[in-house]
């Protein structure tokens, strides 16, 4: 399935090493192990968020939480300011004797704006920045991977054009996998 | 045996969290089987039930509308009663989810993971029926549904922000939807489970769809790890917010009865009090049809019943402090609306079994025995229901029905309608429910996998379902 | 105003007046609203009709849901409503002149102002009717007339509706056979000459008591041409018992004129002269005008059988069956006589030595009589016999009061006797057969006529019997031939009032339905009956060259002003009685003897004689005691009920002689022992749907010797029950012990005169005092510099509770109604609803009612609450209903603490008729379903006002302005006005010592207050009964 890859001009396939290992522990292993070899675009994939899995890849802080705050920051701006331009700016009454610029009475839909464009910000910032939804990734060429989401646990290294294969198995396994194996990008 | 050994780590609690020996494969199969199993009698049985009775909802909705509010029992004083009652119910049961799976995340509570999905489910479902009330119960709802939202309309009038019920409109809208995004965000890796354990092509294709294209990638994980403990952070303050904003409709009016300044933490005890106890009316049966008694075990059921003995204390507390500033502040209206109307009034009865409900039957849970009866537990869970129903009738109706003027005192008693519109939601509440149950795995199968890694790496104990 | 010129009045005859003396000051009262607790018996749906047999689901107008019932009719009258629509939007052909000088030519949007007049039973009531583009929308009562002095009672304020009723009578017919008018007049001249040949012996007119000059010279006529015709007129609601009795007293027919304005001491023996009667609007003003709390201030005594809105006036109110009256009376004179009171000397013997009544009570009465000797003013009601009216003439006599407080004349209606004699006489002619052609004009005969006369069965065997009718009623069912009247609103003639002064009555509009009027009727007889009303009355009054000049000038003056000056009846003068020989002449009449339990008969306040019962407006309207609404009810007392073993709401037989009902019992506060009172007017059978299935027919029992109080009636248990459709719903307030402010103040004279009385202290409390204000979180809004400040005072005072203000607001302002079930679910519409509260025993209970609509709150619960911005406050200090921006959350009507917000739970205006849509007020928004809606303070008439003084570039003054209650009110005792002009009314009652705020203790700043209650009881009866009973005496009411 792999060769055809090659005849193609116009279509480069990435490559990637999978690689899958026994348990969570040998993964972060292996993942260091690799990484300290100097593999670049090493990736884990694993049913469950592993500790620790962040060091071994070498991941910088995620930036989730800035997003977050943003997005709260500007919910709570955006309300205050609609509620200050309709009931005192645009069209001041009197409602019942009170002043029309209420600050106390003010704050619950503050505070819901805030939460709700908070919120939101960190759902779709993660998949913002997780590139998901994405259908279709080379890796799912692997025949087993998709033991990935139940109970396995893989290393994968996406390799640049004219990297040796073979060697970059060897190092794999050295650094502890059960099997490992090249993926090749199909064109579809 | 190893099963006591998993969670050493606590010596408090004697039952394990996971019952038996176990590899995330089979965590896997087991958690997945109900989805994969065809429905069974029992289901379709429970499934025609709720549609007939989400029938019957369409029904009273639509005589609802076609006649007016009028074919309701409301009436003047009473202007609110099953539909704002309903709305109160229902969003306070639904408090328990985000409750659950938040806050007990937050602190780190390992047994949560076990209920969190089954929950957070149950408060999007709930906040569905809940939300059906306050628009329906509008004389106009064809104006009501978008007169409340701020936009440029030509007559140039805005909403009138000072209302409660317009901080409603935005509370309950922002809890829907925090919810639900929650609850999906938590529900991609194992709808990832799911693609990749499905056997029929379609299955594939709709649960691939879903998963996103989830490769449970380390980098994801990342940031995946963060999203979800901030929604949850956000929750928490929500899911107080939304309850106490619940009761500023109440608070903030001049009715003995309403106009009392301890309902914002009342309401939000009596929203998680109810929640749990909603929980385990259909977790009880769940864990027994789906098989998932080795990750839903006793000790979950024991734990819920401790916090609803703690916020059964404090809903109590509540009637208690109610009564006490009744006597204290020596308002006449006050003293009258608690001591007369409603220890002797005409609807006296829904108030003394709101007492017995919400105060005697908790104490049980002193009693370990109890705790761990599971028949007791339902029926006393179901009892709780009732009682939080109670309470907001008492809340709602009987403050209404006699306020300060003796000529405009009036009694009231529903219609077919309401009752109809009351099952009806139920009705709904349970086919969505048994949906989900049929398509979507009850228990966070991803967070459970963790949870035995994590257990199983514990130092004290020895590795567990490491495939050597 | 009114009490300026008592104050004059004062001054003027001081000397002889001598002050009254004043009870001290008791304890704080305890009010109750009702008998039983129905706490504990919620109302169960649907149970509603189990008596009037089921309705599904009740429509506005009390019946199923309308559709089904009415649509038919409505279908069969389409093409008349639509005829209807073209006929009101004309102007009629004759020409009406309006009330002010204006261009004749309408002007779109302004309404115009009409004086005509109307007659209950005869006697006219001026009013004044708004007319909108030629269709007359709202009734007020003429200031000019002397005896509306501007007001009105609910009966006039409904005639707005019933001149739009569809269900009238729309066609002339004999049997199903249509006639045109034309036909009509041709046979009816064939028949006429035929009947002039014998003399007209076999003509006979049934007509309603009339004081018309102009239908009495028709009759002349008729009667010149037709020498052996009859007239006879009946009612069934009749004086005849006061002119007999003035017959007995002075030896002619009379009819007493009352005067409250001079008087300190009024004795009302059955007379509920401030509720119903020919004199009630202006009697009711000159009572309220000498209630001012001075120490001018007059006394009520009642004695009466049933609780009626004088009673809840009375300082002194005492119990007795209607046939005890006499024996009160009589006792009362003895003691007079022995007293000095030589006049009364040969009367003192009718008591055969027993008293009636509680002599404490005489005693004290008999002193204050005495003492106000010229200045007090005794009167019998209507149901009392001719022997009690004769010696109330005496007594009045002996203590001088005539030409004071009371005056006699000749009687101004045609017929001196109008009630069951003269019918009696007449179904005797019939029944001989000596009757060929009956014409009757009189109202529903069949219906009203005494049942032992078998009046239906009587009129199938005369030949010809030609029925002129607002509705094809039970009398139209017994006829051969119908003729549809035209409404009073749509017919020209004239009227007298009480003191003579003839009102021309115009038309405002073309009748709708093709409507005959009656003159045209009565001339067909006299070949005249083409000619026109119009033409005949005016031509009659030409021939009286009442006026010098030209008579057209005349003639739009007195169509103007609504009165024909210089037409006043004199007074009879030099009276006097022979005292033996009316004692001779009353020894045999006076009741004695009979057994067993009182059957008492009673006009309705709502119904009347059941003329009314086709308004759904009057339906609707809550009883004024009882507050029961869309039925009627079997009243007895507590202690009846228990020897009887029934209950509220239990449905008797009501067997009386040999013909028995079934009624539906209610227990009532007040009302004699040993006694059963049953309204009049419901129970009709007749094609009005509005009318039908409502009540129960009390008549059926009514014999023609024994109108009103008989003996010997039996109730007994069926087993069912009824369920009511009461406003004011059953619940005791203090008897469960709680303590709440009482909504309702009064106080004895005593302590209101008094500065340093706790009653000044407790008022203290509940009104805003500068020295220490009411904390506030936000300031308060500053309406000083604003042009007006709107507000308004109610004198609970000088509230009668007579309920007209509740009809004249639902008129105005386009206030749906809604049917009994939705009554029974508490969805009444009214604006304005009087509350009532009782305090003391369940027996003998002191009442207080109190007017109650939105009182503009300046910190409005409701406004805060709603999220649309639905309701909001307006500079001047309204807080104004945006019906369009209404979504109906409710919320405002939960967090309002007067509960006075009413909601459109319904689409009750769905099946309004064409006709009825003709009669809306234009300047006022018809709500639709699901919208709140309440009191605007009358705001289309305040934005009128102010376009009107605009234009003559001025302000609006005091006193021009008046909202619709106020208008209507006959004690005047609702002010409305400006609180930024110093001077204004409202804002002097604002500062009065009697001032007080309803729930002033939670802050919601009403812009309407309240003056408290005064009563004057007679320092020898204080402790008892009157004002102000001790806490036990009203703990017994309730064991």
């Amino acid at each position: 399935m792999s060769e055809h890859g090659h005849e193609e001009s116009s279509f480069v396939a990435r490559q990637f090493a999978v690689a899958e290992f026994p348990s969570p522990q040998t993964l972060l292993d292996g993942t260091t192990k690799m990484r300290e070899a100097g593999y670049k675009n090493l990736d884990t994939h694993t049913p469950f968020p592993i500790h620790g899995l962040e060091e071994a890849l070498g991941l910088k802080r995620p930036k989730i939480p800035l997003i977050v705050l943003c997005g709260a920051i500007a919910g709570a701006c955006i309300a205050y300011a609609m509620i200050y331009f309709c009931n005192v700016f645009d069209w001041p009454l009197n409602i019942g004797n009170r002043p029309p610029h209420g600050p106390p009475a003010n704050i619950p839909i503050t505070f819901e704006l805030a939460v709700l464009l908070g919120g939101g910000s960190a759902f779709m910032g993660f998949f913002a920045l997780a590139k998901l939804p994405q259908p279709y990734h080379p890796i799912f060429e692997s025949e087993d991977f998709q033991r990935a989401s139940i109970d396995a646990f893989f290393l994968s290294v996406e390799l640049p054009p004219g990297t040796d294969m073979d060697r970059t198995l060897a190092d794999i396994r050295a650094s502890g996998a059960l099997s490992a194996e090249i993926v090749e990008e199909s064109e579809r | 045996m190893a099963a006591p050994q998993l969670d050493a780590r606590d010596p408090l609690e004697p039952q394990p969290l996971i019952e038996g020996q176990h590899t995330d494969k089979t965590i896997n199969d087991s958690l997945l089987a109900h989805v994969w199993r065809g429905a069974g009698k029992g289901w379709w049985a429970c499934f025609a039930v709720a549609l007939s009775l989400l029938g019957m909802l369409v029904i009273a909705i639509s005589w609802t509308l076609y006649k007016g509010i009028g074919v309701w029992g409301n009436n003047i004083p009473v202007g609110w009663a099953f539909g704002i009652i309903n709305f109160v119910w229902w969003i306070g049961i639904g408090h328990a989810g985000t409750l659950i799976s938040a806050i007990l995340l937050l602190f780190q509570q390992k047994w949560r993971t076990s209920i969190n999905r089954f929950a957070e489910a149950m408060t999007l479902f709930a906040v569905i029926c809940a939300l059906l009330f306050p628009l329906l119960h509008t004389g106009r709802p064809w104006f009501a549904i978008y007169w409340l939202m701020p936009y440029p309309s030509t007559n140039g009038i805005w909403p009138q922000f000072k209302s409660p019920l317009t901080w409603d409109v935005f509370a309950v809208t922002t809890y829907f939807t925090i919810s639900l995004l929650f609850w999906f965000l938590g529900l991609v890796p194992d709808l990832a489970a799911l693609r990749d354990s499905s056997q029929s092509k379609a299955k594939r294709l709709i649960y691939g769809m879903l998963a996103m294209g989830w490769r449970g990638s380390g980098r994801h994980w990342a940031e995946y790890k963060w999203s979800y403990v901030l929604l949850a952070g956000l929750s928490t303050p929500l899911v107080l917010s939304v309850h106490t904003i619940v009761s500023f409709d109440f608070a903030t009016s001049v009715i003995p009865g309403w106009h009392t300044t301890i309902f914002p933490p009342y309401f939000v005890a009596g929203a998680v009090f109810s929640g749990f106890a909603m929980v385990m009316t259909w977790m009880i049966p769940a864990r027994k049809f789906l098989g998932l008694k080795h990750v839903v075990t006793p000790k979950h059921l024991e734990n819920m019943c401790k916090i609803m003995l703690v916020t059964g204390m404090m809903v109590s507390y509540g009637y208690l402090m109610e009564h006490f500033i009744a006597w204290y502040s020596g308002d006449p209206y006050e003293f009258a609306q608690f001591y007369y109307t409603r220890m002797r009034g005409p609807m006296a009865g829904v108030y003394w079994t709101m007492i017995f409900c919400n105060v005697v039957v908790p104490q049980i849970w002193w009693f370990k025995r109890w705790r761990h009866n599971i028949m007791v537990m339902w029926f006393a869970s179901l009892l709780i229901n009732v009682g939080m129903w109670c309470e907001r009738f008492n809340i709602v109706v009987t403050s209404l029905h006699q306020d300060f003027l003796p000529s405009s005192w009036r009694n009231y008693a529903p219609t077919w309608v309401d009752i109809t519109l009351f099952m009806g939601t139920i009705g709904l509440f349970s086919t969505l429910f048994l949906l989900f149950l049929k398509f979507v795995p009850a228990v966070a199968v991803t967070e459970v996998k963790e949870l035995r890694h994590e257990l199983a790496h514990d130092p004290t104990a020895d590795p567990v379902g490491e495939t050597h | 105003m009114s009490c300026d010129d008592n104050h004059e009045a004062g001054s003027k005859d001081r000397a002889k007046r001598k002050s009254l003396p004043i009870a001290g000051k008791t304890s704080r009262p305890k009010y109750w609203t009702s008998a039983e607790d129905r706490a504990r018996t919620a109302p169960v749906p649907g149970a509603a009709n189990e008596f009037a047999g089921g309705t599904f689901d009740v429509g506005p107008d009390g019946k199923g849901t309308g559709v089904s019932r009415r649509g038919f009719v409505q279908v069969a009258s389409l093409s008349t409503a639509i005829a209807a629509v073209g006929a009101a939007c004309r102007k009629p052909p004759q020409k009406i002149v309006p009330f002010v000088r204006r261009p004749e030519e309408v002007v779109p949007g302004n309404p115009l102002h009409f004086a005509t007049a109307y007659g209950l039973d005869g006697y006219a009531s001026g009013l004044l009717v708004e007319s909108h583009e030629g269709r007359p929308t709202k009734v007020e009562g003429n200031p000019a007339h002397p005896q509306t002095l501007g007001a009105t009672t609910s009966f006039e304020q409904s005639l707005t509706l019933s001149v739009y009723d569809d269900d009238r009578a729309k066609q002339i017919r004999t049997g199903s056979r249509p006639l045109a008018w034309r036909t009509f007049l041709a046979e009816t001249a064939v028949r006429a000459n035929s009947l002039a040949e014998n003399r007209g012996a076999g003509l006979r007119f049934l007509i309603a008591p009339t004081t018309s000059p102009f239908l009495a010279d028709l009759r002349r006529r008729i009667l010149e041409r037709f020498p052996g015709a009859k007239f006879i007129s009946y009612a069934s609601l009749s004086d005849d018992g006061a002119v007999e009795g003035a017959k007995l007293a002075f030896g002619k027919p009379l009819v007493a004129r009352h005067k409250a304005a001079p008087a300190n001491v009024i004795l009302a023996l059955d007379a509920d002269f401030l509720g119903e009667g020919n004199e009630q609007t202006r009697l009711s003003r000159e009572f309220a005008a000498r209630r001012e709390p001075s120490r001018q201030m007059s006394r009520l005594y009642v004695v009466e059988p049933a609780m009626t809105i004088t009673g809840s006036m009375a300082d002194h109110r005492l119990r007795l069956q209607g046939s005890e009256v006499a024996g009160f009376l009589s006792s009362l004179i003895s003691m007079l006589a022995s007293r000095g009171l030589a006049a009364l000397a040969p009367l003192a013997s009718l008591t055969h030595g027993q008293r009636h009544g509680d002599p404490k009570w005489l005693v004290a009465l008999a002193t204050d009589l005495e003492r106000s000797r010229g200045n007090s003013l005794i009167i019998a009601g209507r149901r009392q016999p001719a022997a009690v009216h004769a010696l109330v003439a005496a007594l009045n006599v002996a203590l001088n009061n005539l030409g004071n407080t009371v005056e006699f004349g000749t009687p101004l209606t045609s017929d001196a006797m109008t009630g069951g004699a003269p019918l009696a006489a007449l179904a005797q002619e019939i029944a001989s057969g000596g009757v060929d052609t009956l014409v009757i004009t009189a109202s529903n005969p069949v219906y009203g006529a005494p049942v032992d006369l078998k009046f239906a069965k009587l009129l199938e065997r005369v030949p010809n019997t030609i029925y002129h009718t607002l509705y094809e009623d039970e009398t139209a069912a017994a006829v051969k031939t119908i003729v549809p009247a035209a409404h009073p609103l749509e017919s020209w003639s004239d009227l007298r009032a009480t003191d003579g002064t003839v009102s021309i009555v115009q038309p405002l509009i073309a009748p709708l339905w093709g409507g005959i009027q009656e003159a045209d009727v009565l001339a067909a007889f006299v070949g005249e009956g083409d000619v026109g009303a119009h033409t005949l009355l005016r031509r009659f009054w030409q021939a009286q060259g009442k006026a010098p000049g030209d008579f057209d000038g005349n003639w739009e003056r007195w169509l103007a002003d609504g009165i024909v000056p210089g037409t006043g009846a004199p007074v009879e003068a030099g009276l006097a009685i022979d005292g033996a020989a009316l004692a001779q002449a009353i020894t045999p009449l006076l009741p004695h003897g009979k057994q067993g339990m009182e059957i008492a008969f009673a006009a309705d306040p709502k119904l009347y004689d059941g003329r009314f019962a086709n308004s759904v407006w009057l339906q609707e309207l809550p009883h004024p005691i009882t507050k029961l609404t869309w039925d009627n009810a079997a009243m007895i007392s507590e202690a009846t009920a228990k020897a009887l073993g029934l209950e509220d709401s239990d449905i008797v037989e009501v067997s009386y002689r040999d013909r028995r009902i079934d009624a539906p019992i209610m227990v009532v506060p007040g009302h004699a022992d040993d006694c059963v009172t049953l309204p009049l007017g419901y129970g009709r059978t007749g094609a009005e749907t509005v009318a039908a299935d409502v009540g129960f027919n009390a008549g059926a029992l009514r014999a023609s010797d024994a109108p009103w109080y008989d003996r010997g009636v039996k109730l007994e248990k069926t087993g069912r029950r009824f369920t009511f459709a009461i406003t004011q719903d059953h619940w005791k307030m203090s008897p469960d012990g709680r303590e709440i402010p009482p909504p309702v103040v009064e106080a004895s004279i005593a302590e209101v005169l008094d500065p340093k009385s706790k009653f000044h202290e407790e008022l203290e409390e509940r009104r805003p005092n500068p020295e220490h204000p009411q904390p506030q979180i936000h300031k308060p809004v500053d309406y000083s510099g604003q042009q007006y400040k709107w507000a308004m005072a109610i004198d609970l005072n000088k509230c009668t509770g007579c309920s007209a203000c509740v009809v004249a607001c639902q008129s105005e302002n386009n206030i749906t109604t809604v049917g009994k079930e939705n009554v029974q679910k508490g969805r009444a519409m009214h604006w304005i609803r009087i509350d009532r509260y009782y305090q003391g025993t369940f027996e003998d209970p002191a009442m207080v009612v109190q007017p109650l609509a939105c009182v503009h709150c300046e910190t409005a619960p409701c406004e805060y609450v709603c999220p649309v911005n639905a309701t909001v406050h307006s500079d001047e200090g309204l807080n104004e209903m945006v019906y369009n921006r209404c979504i109906g959350t409710r919320y405002c009507s939960n967090n309002c603490p007067y509960k006075v917000r009413r909601f459109n739970y319904l689409n009750y205006i769905a099946d309004y008729s064409a006709a009825r849509e003709m009669g809306m007020n234009p300047d006022v928004t018809v709500r639709t379903r699901g919208i709140m809606e309440k009191c605007t303070y009358c705001v289309q008439r305040i934005e009128q006002k102010r376009i009107a003084t605009r234009l003559e570039g001025r302000v609006i003054l005091d006193g021009e302005l008046e909202t619709a209650c106020q208008q209507g009110c006959p004690t005047r005792a609702i002010v409305f006005g400006s609180l930024n002009d110093a001077n204004s009314k409202v804002s002097q009652l604002h500062a009065d010592p009697r001032r007080y705020d309803l729930l002033h203790e939670i802050g919601t700043r009403p812009r309407t207050v309240y003056l408290a209650r005064v009563r004057n009881p007679n320092p020898e009866l204080a402790a008892e009964g009157g004002a102000r009973p001790k806490g036990e005496q009203m703990k017994g009411g309730h064991e």
